[in-house]
């Protein structure tokens, strides 16, 4: 079965009552941040390493690890939940925060009694006006109820919550740029290490969760981590989140098992192919992430399948020339947001490439030479490509301007305009090239190619 | 001094998120939501607002422009006073989005992808993902001194485009066909 049977983030969805905290209680909620304020922290953060809770928010790092690295003699620890959600392609966080915000603060209680954490904040993206009401007012909900607040439950645990808005940066999704914001300045990233989890908001060890990983932990706790874990892979717990958009009958977001595959995301949780035409390729996890092509659509939408699985064909620099990730380690792809994108077969790939690169060069914070000078090279040159005005070595010119982005960044959004440029050149070539002009193509040579941009 | 003065509403928040955060630090926090508000309460963030918002948190008028030139949100430029923005990003491109932009631009009278109608009532720009792209094309609205607005509008086409531009046009927006 595709869509998971048990919903653990998405039963409420499509409830309109669920945002009101009395439903949300006699549905069930609030049983496991009563269970967790009573609980020894050590021993929630344990059944969150033994769930294999793996973060939503795109590198998929185990939850109950990262957790681990806060030094356990803090004296002050922060958590920070990620809802600056804006990767393109990416819109489930969207419908926990607007359908069900109670899931989210109570699995944010749960977090904060394992991390000791006393103040927690929500960095919430700032375009996010109709979901800042609803939590806001959920929020309220639960200080009137004391279960924020000084001595929450009747517990001796106090814990407040903070919306911090956002105005409009997509970089603030990284988590060191997000810290950066919600210091009060502008949404730089930092080198890393140190990592949040031991020098992170004000200097403290602090933890940064998306959303959905957040809206997980209330479960782990009420039915303890095997019990989560049992749902997913051998290294993956739970269900995931997948936001589907494109040309596919029904768009939308799905709770699915972490075994589902592409194409069964496509045939029986979307409806199928619009107006049944065919599936030409398809984004996994977000724009940053390296597209598929048809046939390598059997493999489960998960992070350890879509990095490692044979199927799916490893991106190059040139043919034949692997792309280096780093200590000879290659791409497939990533699991990313879970944003997937489906394109069939009328899309024209060079214009879906430059719009994805406008979108990093818009986006790129201009700390760092490579991603800032690069990313507005990689546009200009896609798009005179998709608009017919490509010039001889135009293709060659784009990989080797990606490649020289890749891994010399600060943060990862170098890699999140290079990944993409290099698969949409392995797997399209072809349609990259034909779209040169004949006399252009004749002539060789890429040096004459950066002469001027459009 | 200047003649400005924030509003009941800035100084609420302030007083709201003021003990959420370290004492020393708290100036500094709020500078994004305060001049995220203020450009709201004014239209746009010029000098003379960046002056306002540095004085009443006693940061540097620096640092204050700095963070005002950094995020998108926060106006510096000058727009009109509804503020149409349509994601003409990945999801929203393959279901359309750049019809519907051109449809706008032409309806105004607007040349560029950013630009303000003769009248410098509404102004339209591109914007990038606005995280609801199963449901493209995809629009947002911002009206000066309407901090309840931005509003999405979803699943747009020619009729809910035009039903959208007619409302602007008379002066409003059509918050019906918003979610
Ligand atoms: C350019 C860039 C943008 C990102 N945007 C987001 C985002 O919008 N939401 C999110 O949760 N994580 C985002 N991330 C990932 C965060 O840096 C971080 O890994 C994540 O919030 C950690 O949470 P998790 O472990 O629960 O996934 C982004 C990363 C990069 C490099
Ligand atoms: S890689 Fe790009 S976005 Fe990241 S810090 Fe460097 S310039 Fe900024
Ligand atoms: S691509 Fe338009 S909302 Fe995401």
């Amino acid at each position: 079965m595709p869509i998971a049977e048990t919903k653990i983030v998405s039963a409420r969805f499509d409830d309109p009552e669920a945002k009101n905290i009395d439903a949300y209680e006699k549905s069930g909620g609030y049983r496991a941040a009563r269970k967790a304020v009573r609980m020894d922290p050590a021993e929630i953060a344990e059944q969150v390493k033994a769930s294999n809770l793996r973060g939503r928010g795109g590198a998929g790092f185990p939850t109950g690890i990262k957790w681990g690295f806060v030094p356990k003699d803090a004296d002050t620890v922060y958590l920070v939940v990620n809802a600056d959600e804006s990767e393109p392609g990416t819109f489930k966080d969207r419908h926990i925060l607007y359908w069900d915000p109670h899931l989210l603060i109570e699995g944010m209680i749960c977090a904060s009694r394992a991390l000791r954490v006393r103040n927690a904040y929500i960095y919430m993206r700032g375009e996010m006006m109709r979901e800042y009401k609803v939590v806001q007012a959920a929020l309220d909900q639960a200080y009137a109820k004391g279960y924020l607040g000084k001595r929450i439950f009747g517990s001796d645990m106090d814990l407040d919550i903070t919306i911090y808005r956002g105005a409009g940066a997509y970089i603030c999704g990284e988590e060191t740029a997000l810290l950066s914001s919600l210091e009060g300045g502008r949404g730089w990233p930092r080198l890393k290490p140190p990592f949040p989890a031991v020098k992170g908001l004000f200097g403290k060890p602090t933890v940064v969760n998306n959303v959905e990983t957040i809206a997980n932990c209330g479960f782990i706790v009420e039915h303890g981590g095997k019990a989560f874990a049992e749902f997913g892979t051998e290294r993956s717990g739970g269900t995931r989140l997948l936001s589907v958009c494109g040309h596919v009958e029904k768009p939308g977001v799905y709770e699915v098992t972490m075994q589902t595959t592409g194409r069964e995301v496509i045939e029986e949780v979307c409806g199928g192919m619009r107006g049944g035409r065919k599936v030409k390729g398809v984004i996994p996890g977000g724009v940053s992430m390296p597209v598929l092509l048809p046939d390598e659509l059997d493999v489960p939408f998960e992070f350890d399948a879509l990095q490692r699985d044979e199927r799916i064909r490893e991106v190059e620099v040139h043919p034949g020339q692997k792309f280096d990730l780093g200590g000879g380690r290659t791409l497939r792809t990533m699991a990313g947001s879970g944003g997937v994108v489906v394109m069939d077969e009328t899309t024209d790939m060079t214009k879906a490439l430059w719009r994805i690169l406008h979108f990093f060069h818009d986006e790129s914070c201009g700390q760092c030479t490579p991603c800032r000078e690069g990313t507005g090279w990689l546009v200009a040159v896609a798009k005179r490509i998709a608009f017919g005005d490509g010039r001889p070595g135009d293709v060659e010119l784009l990989a080797d301007i990606a490649n020289g982005i890749a891994g010399n960044t600060i943060c990862a959004l170098g890699d999140a305009a290079a990944w993409p440029t290099l698969a949409f050149l392995t797997k399209y070539r072809d349609e990259f090239v034909a779209k040169i002009p004949r006399a252009a193509r004749a002539v060789t040579g890429a040096a004459a190619a950066l002469e001027t941009s459009p | 001094m200047t003649a400005l003065k924030l509003s009941d509403e800035i100084e609420q928040k302030i007083a709201e998120l003021w003990p959420r955060f370290p004492e020393d630090k708290v100036r500094k926090v709020l500078c994004l939501p305060v001049l995220y508000m203020a450009s709201q309460q004014f239209g746009r963030v010029d000098e003379e607002v960046i002056r306002l918002v540095a004085e009443r948190l006693e940061l540097p008028p620096a640092h204050v422009r700095g963070v005002a030139t950094f995020y998108t949100m926060i106006e510096t430029g000058e727009v009109g006073e509804f503020h149409l923005q349509i994601c003409t990003n990945i999801g929203c491109m393959l279901e359309g989005a750049y019809d519907v932009l051109g449809r706008c631009k032409k309806r105004l009278g607007i040349e560029k992808n950013h630009g303000t109608s003769a009248d410098g009532k509404i102004t339209v720009s591109e914007v990038e993902c606005l995280a609801a792209c199963g449901y493209g094309p995809v629009a947002q609205i911002a009206q000066k001194g309407k901090p309840d607005i931005p509003l999405y509008f979803e699943k747009l086409d020619e009729k809910r485009i035009d039903a959208i531009v007619d409302a602007l046009l008379e002066g409003r927006v059509p918050v019906e066909l918003g979610v």
